[in-house]
């Protein structure tokens, strides 16, 4: 197994515009890496060019820490499974999985061994001899990564492999997903827009935007302390609640529209004395939001706000409520007692309340 | 009202199949016909006889020009397919500067009317001393225009990711190709190998130009020749015999693949 490096790297099609501009980052040995974003970040086209099917406009790519820019897809040492599978149909299972190794030119007892072994892993043993379209996309999905497997790569490249399933199933191969990456002990990098897909897979998480990394780091990293508005609004569902205001004195924010006033005293945070007079983004995470405070210790910061919609999900309840012309959500427990358009009192839960620099959307820390 | 109106439509079908079949099965049964019963426009004559066969064949060296048409259809035909695709691939799925370009040039070339290129084309053969040879049969007709925009439709249908998949398990370009792409156009590879044949075995205007040498005409020269050229002696019913050799492997051919000819005929307009 391997680490793979990136350095600089600059992807353009047309000369003239970055759709991945200067990428730098390392994926270390048997490390489970998301590179996350929404559609057009980036993501796939580095996944691309870490594969070899895209051209590096400028920089540099290491695979165990040898430049591999030069080198074709075969070469490098690397398996990729995609969002549509990619199964030759007209091979049959066995054939598919083992149609890399006999370019290879692996003795055929050993592409055997290989291909029975790959399969018992992902129990497709009884679907060797069938074709792709005699399968259901689950099927496929598991004949695709029985492919990489078999070819024994120093790196697997998965790119988006969960979107074309249904929700159920999806769930289903997450958790596979992650017990293939225990059984395997391989370098994964893994490209979605799913981002409960990057929570619950990855080691650590890429988060792209136009062709920038906006944060790398630990799932829970990225969902406590994001660096930037950008993260803190891609990662999460329900996402975080942003609120403009002003800092009209030290410690209390002022909401823009509806002149409310919280204490940001207990925020610890000594970098909002410079915003004084300054326009601010308040961010706070729906089950951040309380609808009856725990204790009564200044530590929570309550707002009147009248209740828009109400969502009962059973194990939880989701919370509408408008502020400042935002909606705002609020992750409550099930037999919370709150009904649409009552007049209400929610609780902030102070020293868990992002602030943004609204010019930037840098967090202010 | 609808009985009458589904009745009507089929009598029209019927009609125009009538109308397309009937010439040919005659010319079938003219060419087993004594030749003074011919005349008379009969399907069924009195009685069968292969006369007019035998005569053919002592007539012309039909035998010989058969093997040339074969010979030079199948190397046109497998030629055609393999450049084709080549091209159609390249047009379809590299990134080149200019590929827009070259496609809408070769497009262009279906407009030109054959007459057209036809006499540089022969002053090439002739400059290339290739006159009088299999060569001048073959070369010209290696690639087609026809054929590269319907393997770069059919590529075009198919997902990237077959080709980044095949990339990766270790395919070069012309693997890719053939082992990868081919069995999943199969449809278009029998219509262009049908139609690409067709042409080859059909061309006669070309043949007439470049070859002088009976022992190497093709079928439908050396009988369009006899035919027209008066060796028949005015025998209607060898010249029947002779056109009826000269379609029927055509027709064999077509009636084998007619399913996947119509299906790929049917979806060329609509993969892209």
């Amino acid at each position: 197994m391997a680490n793979v490096k990136l350095v600089n790297i600059i992807k353009s099609y047309d000369g003239k515009t970055d759709v991945v501009k200067n990428v730098s980052f390392e994926i270390r040995d048997k490390e489970f890496v998301v590179l996350v974003g929404p559609s057009g970040c980036g993501k796939s086209t580095i996944l691309r060019m870490i594969a070899g099917l895209e051209d590096i406009t400028s920089g540099d790519l290491y695979i165990d820490n040898k430049r591999v820019n030069d080198l074709l897809p075969k070469d490098r040492d690397i398996a990729m499974v995609f969002q549509n599978y990619a199964l030759y149909p007209h091979m049959t299972v066995y054939q598919n999985m083992a149609f890399g190794l006999k370019i290879k030119r692996i003795p055929r007892k050993e592409i055997d061994r290989r291909v029975r072994r790959a399969a018992d892993i992902l129990e497709i043993s009884y679907l060797l001899d069938r074709k792709p379209k005699a399968m259901s996309g689950g099927q496929r999905q598991r004949v695709a990564i029985g492919r990489a497997i078999v070819r024994d790569p120093k790196v697997f490249l998965f790119d988006e492999p969960l979107s074309n399933l249904d929700a159920k199933l999806r769930v289903q191969m997450r958790v596979e997903m992650q017990k293939l990456h225990k059984k395997l002990q391989v370098t994964i990098i893994y490209v979605t827009h799913d981002q409960t897909e990057a929570m619950t897979l990855g080691n650590r998480i890429v988060v792209l935007k136009d062709g920038k990394i906006m944060q790398i780091g630990a799932p829970m990293e990225l969902y406590n302390t994001p660096d930037n508005m950008f993260v803190a609004g891609f990662i999460g569902s329900p996402p975080i609640n942003f609120i403009h205001g002003e800092i009209r004195k030290k410690e209390a924010l002022v909401f823009t529209d509806t002149g409310m006033e919280i204490n940001l005293g207990l925020l610890h945070n000594e970098a909002i004395n410079n915003y004084v007079n300054k326009k601010i983004v308040l961010g706070i995470r729906p089950e951040n939001i309380h609808h009856i405070p725990h204790d009564k210790s200044s530590r929570f910061a309550k707002i009147s706000i009248t209740i828009s919609a109400v969502e009962q999900m059973g194990n939880e309840m989701l919370v509408y409520a408008n502020l400042d012309k935002l909606q705002m959500i609020a992750r409550l427990p099930s037999d919370s007692t709150l009904e649409a358009d009552q007049l209400t009192e929610l609780y902030f839960d102070t020293p868990k309340i992002l602030l943004f620099d609204p010019e930037n959307g840098n967090v202010i820390k | 009202m609808k009985i009458i109106k589904k009745t009507l439509f089929y009598l029209i079908l019927v009609a125009a199949a009538l109308s397309f079949i009937y010439p040919f099965i005659w010319m079938m049964m003219a060419s087993l016909a004594p030749e003074q019963e011919i005349g008379k426009l009969v399907i069924f004559p009195s009685e069968f006889t292969f006369d007019n066969y035998v005569s053919m064949f002592s007539k012309i060296p039909i035998g010989r020009a058969l093997f040339n048409s074969l010979f030079v259809s199948t190397i046109n035909t497998g030629l055609t397919l393999v450049f084709a695709s080549m091209v159609g691939y390249a047009l379809s799925r590299m990134r080149f500067r200019g590929r827009n370009t070259i496609f809408f040039i070769i497009i262009f070339t279906m407009s030109l009317p054959f007459q057209i290129t036809l006499i540089p084309n022969y002053i090439t053969m002739v400059k290339l001393h290739w006159v009088d040879t299999y060569l001048s049969l073959t070369v010209p007709f290696m690639i087609t225009a026809f054929a590269i925009l319907m393997f770069r439709q059919a590529f075009k249908g198919l997902p990237q990711a077959l080709i980044d998949a095949a990339r990766i398990d270790g395919c070069g370009e012309l693997r890719i190709v053939f082992t990868i792409l081919w069995p999943n156009i199969k449809p278009t590879i029998i219509t262009v190998g049908i139609l690409a044949f067709m042409a080859s075995w059909n061309e006669v205007i070309w043949p007439l130009i470049v070859i002088r040498e009976e022992q190497l005409m093709t079928l439908p020269q050396l009988v369009t020749l006899f035919v027209v050229g008066g060796r028949a002696e005015s025998q209607l019913g060898v010249k029947l015999a002779s056109a009826v050799f000269l379609a029927t492997p055509v027709i064999i051919a077509y009636l084998f693949f007619q399913k996947h000819f119509i299906q790929s005929m049917a979806s060329t307009g609509l993969k892209e």
